[in-house]
């Protein structure tokens, strides 16, 4: 069943900017690191001066983004997912189908998370070829390009729960747009959050240094109110 | 009788209102059941109810004799329904709409162009939905609602927003199924008009209370004829058929008889004028069926 329903919520997504929104996170995300590198003159020299490991130093540069980016595009992405179902009231025609409504909210979720992974693979691969570019030295660390694609994915993954959860459940998608801002705003200061706030995982900084640990947070949270939200959907009345 | 839907004590609360209070629905089989009631008795979340959208405060719903708790996805397999306004993708075209539920129901695809042709619509059906007219939406719709070759068909207002033949055309569609496609079909509408038209059975809701449900010929029976005199004296014309041992009922300067045997009001007719009064006029006068149904949910629109 669940094949079935993925299958009908990928040709729902059609010509809804979904897929360019994936394809334009990354692309953005590192972009910015060619202007930053690139644009003005000289400032590449000065880059690579204030650093032994170039490549290290780049990283970190694209990951200052990364972050901002998840969270911009899990907001976008998860509204616009529900303003697909919520511009005519298509959830009464959906849910009166013969599939469980558990399903529905499993399926909405797998279609986003797959999107963010897509997303968190072309970033792979961006920051990868922009690297490169710069002739940022002949070892190329892959370890470290997946490290920095691939783990604030897993640490946002709560944030994703969360706000699918909401979009799915309000009437007025001005909520979760708030929300959105809200997370923006925080994540924009991660620095300065306390280590328990999700907001601040997909930085993969905290206090003990070890990226892993946001990860593994991430995963947990994420199950916990991916579960909250499927419970909470099937639960409510569909208007 | 083969009942298809059957609820016991069916009953919704949002808060402290009641909107559906112990609904006892029996819709038998390969009937058009029209459930009529003024808006905002309770027709809609009878419906959303009956297609497991909203979750029932108390009571019990029984379709194809199962139990819609216990066995909804098996129930709505076989239901076909078409909810208020109608739902689709606007971004899709007809027939990717089509296709987006048929992926679910699991049809073969012949299907969509069948049930396409059946609304008319296969000129169409490679045009977004956002540039349909309001009378092609809804004919999408009921596309929708047959794309699985339902058992049971649930209609909620399916004629609003259409123009005059587009009415008609709807009308005949809900006339045909039962008979060509062995469907049976729940009609709802706050228009009597519209019930009368295509319905066999009805069911009459106000204020969240079934007030009546039977064939729409008993129905029928109710809308009967009365004899009414007009004299003058009214008043004592009354008293004295009253003395006189005939049974009449008295309002607003008129006599109503019970008795409307042609012997009876002959007999009505002669005493009166025995007693000198005149008589102006002898009438039958109909009671409509939209009279009984606006008796019945007397005052149901004010909420």
């Amino acid at each position: 069943m669940i094949m079935k329903l993925l299958a009908t919520d990928f040709l729902k997504i059609k010509r809804k900017g979904l897929w360019f929104l994936t394809i334009l996170g990354p692309l953005g995300v590192v972009l910015l690191q060619w202007v930053n590198y690139e644009l003005v003159p000289g400032r590449r020299e000065w880059l690579l001066q204030r650093s032994d490991d170039d490549w290290l130093f780049y990283l970190q540069n694209v990951n200052s983004f990364t972050p901002l980016a998840l969270v911009l595009g899990i907001t976008i992405l998860t509204s616009l997912a529900a303003s697909i179902e919520n511009e005519t009231n298509a959830w009464k025609q959906l849910i009166a189908l013969p599939i469980s409504k558990m399903g529905v909210f499993l399926s909405k979720f797998t279609v986003l998370a797959f999107l963010l992974a897509i997303a968190s693979v072309l970033l792979f691969f961006f920051t990868w070829l922009l690297g490169i570019y710069l002739d940022l030295g002949a070892v190329i660390p892959y370890a470290q390009i997946a490290t920095f694609s691939f783990y604030p994915y897993f640490a946002s993954l709560p944030l994703l729960a969360l706000h699918l959860w909401v979009a799915t459940v309000s009437n007025n998608q001005g909520i979760p747009i708030s929300l959105g801002v809200i997370g923006f705003l925080f994540t924009s200061y991660s620095f300065k959050l306390p280590d328990w706030l999700p907001w601040k995982w997909p930085s993969l900084q905290n206090q003990w240094d070890e990226p892993l640990v946001n990860v593994v947070l991430g995963i947990c949270v994420g199950i916990i109110l991916y579960i909250i939200g499927m419970l909470d959907f099937a639960r409510r009345d569909v208007k | 009788m083969e009942y298809i839907v059957e609820t016991h004590h069916l009953t919704k609360r949002f808060g402290k209102e009641i909107a559906v209070n112990a609904l006892n629905l029996k819709i038998p089989r390969g009937e058009v059941y029209g459930f009529l009631g003024p808006n905002g008795a309770g027709k809609s979340t009878t419906l959303r109810m009956l297609l497991g959208l909203m979750r029932p405060t108390a009571g019990s719903i029984r379709i194809f004799g199962k139990d819609l708790k216990k066995e909804r996805i098996s129930i709505l397999r076989n239901v076909g329904s078409l909810v208020e306004s109608p739902s689709y993708y606007s971004h899709l075209t007809a027939y990717e709409n089509l296709e987006a539920m048929r992926k679910i129901l699991g049809s073969p695809k012949e299907k969509i162009d069948e049930v396409l042709d059946l609304v008319r619509l296969s000129n169409a059906a490679d045009k977004k939905v956002k540039s349909f007219s309001l009378g092609m939406k809804q004919r999408l719709g009921i596309a929708m609602a047959l794309l699985n070759d339902p058992k049971l068909l649930i209609l909620d207002e399916p004629t609003n927003g259409l123009d005059p033949s587009g009415i008609i055309e709807m009308r005949n569609l809900i006339k045909r199924l039962p008979k060509e496609k062995d469907i049976t079909v729940l009609i709802s509408s706050h228009l009597l008009s519209e019930i009368d038209q295509v319905a066999t059975y009805v069911g009459v809701i106000s204020k969240g209370k079934l007030i009546f449900q039977d064939s729409i010929k008993a129905m029928r029976n109710k809308a009967q004829l009365k004899i009414r005199l007009k004299v003058s004296d009214a008043n004592n014309a009354y008293r004295s058929l009253l003395a006189k041992g005939i049974k009449t009922h008295y309002q607003d300067h008129i006599i109503y008889l019970y008795e409307q045997s042609d012997e009876a009001v002959a007999a009505v007719v002669e005493t009166l004028v025995d007693e000198g009064y005149s008589v102006y006029r002898v009438e039958e006068e109909h009671q409509s069926l939209e009279d009984i149904f606006l008796k019945m949910t007397a005052g149901g629109d004010d909420r």
